[in-house]
This record gives C-alpha cells, structure tokens and sequence, in this order.
C-alpha cells in the first residue's frame, strides 16, 4: 500500500542507481594496508589550478575540492589514497586509487558502478583490469582498457577505458597536489 | 469521432491495457528506487540536487591545502546521493525524450477516450507539464534555490496523478462502461 502511494513520486527523481561494489572502507583497509590513522588533505584548487587540471585531464574536481586521504602507522606513513568519480553516459562510476609511499600505485578498486555498467565492471576487473595500473606514476598513462581487450568484450573494455581516465585523474591530482605540497 | 476506445476491438483494449499497466509497473519500481537514492521530501530532494554547490565559495586565489584526521567511521558515513551539473545534463539529457514519449503514449489514449474537448486538453497538458516541472525544479534547485525541490515534487506526484487518471478513465470506459451503439 505505501508503494502505491508513493508510487507517483517515483517520477520525481531521475537517479542513475549506484550500485556499491566494494564500500570505501573496505577499499581503504586494502589499498592503505596496516594504517592505524587516517588524515583527510582537502585542497582547494585556485582557478589557475582548477583550469590547468582541467587541462590536463579533462576535469574538475566537484566543487573545485580534491580530498587525497593519507594512511599512517604510528609516525610512518602507509601511503595516499583518493576516490575519482567518473561520469559516463551510463551513469558515474567511482574508482579508489591507492599510492605508495614512493609516489607509485599500489592498487585501484572500482567501489561504485551503476547498475547498468556492474556487469561490464565486474568482467573487466575479472580480466585483470586492476593489475594494469600497479606502479604506475605520476606522468604515466594508463592503458588498462588495451590491456585487456583480448580477454574482454566491448563494454567491459568501454568501461576499463573510463576507469583509465579515473586513474589518470588520480595520478594527476597526486602528482601536482600531493607529493609536491605542503600543507 | 472515428477512434473511439470504448468501441474499440478488444485486442486494440487489450493492448492499451497492457501499456497502462507497464507503465503502471514502472512508476512502482521508480518508487523504490527513489526511496533507496534518495527521498520523498522536498529537504531530501534539496541535498540530492542543491548539494553543497548552493554553498559554495569562490574559488581562493592561491590553492589553499586543509588536512584532518579522520576515522574509519568517517569513511563508511553513508554519502548523501548528489546529482551535480554533469550527472543532471546527462540526466536532463536521457529521461526527457523518455518522458516525452510517455506522455505522448498516454496522451494517444486521452484522445480515445470520451471526454469533453477541454478535459482531454488539460490531461494531455498535464501529461507533458509534469516532466516538464520535475526537470524544470532540478535545475531550479540546483542554480536558483534549494527551496525549489518542492517543483520537482509537484511534477513528479503530477506525473503521477497524471497516470492515475488516464488509467482509471480508460480501464474504465473500455472494460465497464457500455459500448456505444
């Protein structure tokens, strides 16, 4: 009966449903093993350098904020994370891309899909999407979606092509606004 | 009037039964899915499409760096489900040709339908007013003002008060109504 009454507000929103692959702590715990602390580095981004971003990878962080986590074990620091949304026509998706305390990936995780694209998501990283991205550095461009064209159809290498782009933003955002600043 | 639903041959009845009941399955579906994204109320909508756009600040002249501490808690914070410019373009961009050709499908069946000329006029506006104030309030609330989510929720019950009528007339007239001779 509340579905019935509701059901005329289902045309209110349009909302691509978002699926949860993998929840962000659990991404966390995996891409900065062994961290006991965690530290939130929110940069705000002057136009200069929203634009130069923008540039560069063809984007902009929401609300010009980019946030790069930072895991520490005691004094020692485990290393650096950041979580990319990446709008596709099929809806966002969302990949967590970790960093080693030597500036190069340690692994990417695509912890939202839609639910049109988790199937495609799901086959991709089955091919070994993920593993094409480790020790990538800043300056690099991933290839992840060539990688694994062999072993994977269309969409599963459509949506490995967004998630090259994540990670690209990803080692953009790090390389100009982690490893180099000060806080 | 040669079409005429109430006369018509009942695989036409059938058909059209069928489609109002689709649609009919849709929009309960839409309703979950709204529930689990985002909400029924206007201050729910607001979040879902305002987001913290309405709030924010000119960009700072240098790139200014804030860092704190956070827990695992904080990451596993439910995140409120925001429709920023893009995902609202792309969605403006998918779902109003959709909604258009809803409307025109039910607006086919107004126009089978015995109703006087300015009672069909107005439900076939309704039909196409509706998504147009739902798109009209989420853009709205995203650049004007948080408080016009209350559009997007007048378009989207309009929407469905819009089905509910067309449905209840046309299952009426072609089931339980006499035929004309």
């Amino acid at each position: 009966m509340k579905l019935l009454i509701l059901a005329p507000l289902a045309a209110a929103l349009h909302i691509t449903p978002v699926v949860v692959l993998v929840k962000r702590p659990d991404a966390v715990q995996a891409l900065l093993p062994g961290a006991d602390a965690y530290f939130a580095r929110e940069v705000h981004l002057s136009q200069t350098d929203a634009h130069r971003l923008h540039q560069e990878v063809d984007w902009s962080p929401e609300d010009g904020v980019l946030t790069l986590y930072t895991g520490k074990t005691g004094s020692t620091v485990v290393g650096a994370l950041e979580f990319v949304r990446v709008d596709t026509p099929h809806g966002p998706i969302e990949v967590a891309v970790g960093f080693t305390p030597q500036g190069m990936v340690r692994g990417v995780i695509v912890t939202k899909a839609t639910v049109e694209t988790k199937p495609w998501v799901l086959e991709a990283v089955a091919a070994g999407l993920a593993n094409q991205y480790r020790e990538l550095q800043p300056g690099a461009v991933p290839h992840g979606a060539a990688a694994i064209a062999s072993r994977a159809g269309n969409l599963a290498q459509y949506v490995a092509a967004e998630v090259d782009k994540g990670v690209a933003r990803a080692l953009a955002a790090y390389g100009t606004f982690y490893r180099g600043a000060k806080t | 009037m040669l079409y005429d639903l109430r006369r018509a041959d009942a695989s036409i009845k059938w058909l059209v039964t069928c489609l109002l009941a689709t649609f009919g399955l849709s929009y309960l579906f839409g309703a979950v899915m709204v529930s689990l994204y985002a909400g029924f109320t206007p201050q729910r909508v607001a979040a879902t499409y305002a987001g913290p756009a309405m709030s924010m600040p000119m960009p700072p002249d240098s790139t200014m760096i804030v860092e704190h501490p956070m827990s695992m808690a904080d990451f596993a914070r439910p995140e409120t489900h925001a429709v920023d410019t893009n995902l609202l373009i792309q969605d403006t961009h998918v779902h109003v040709p959709m909604y258009g050709v809803i409307a025109a499908a039910l607006s086919l069946v107004v126009v089978g339908l015995s109703l006087e000329r300015a009672w069909a006029l107005g439900l076939i506006t309704l039909l196409f007013a509706a998504p147009w104030l739902d798109f009209a309030g989420m853009w709205l609330t995203k650049f004007v003002s948080p408080q016009c989510a209350i559009v997007t929720l007048i378009g989207g019950w309009a929407m469905g008060a819009g089905y509910a009528i067309v449905a209840a007339l046309a299952v009426k007239q072609m089931w339980f109504s006499p035929e004309r001779s």
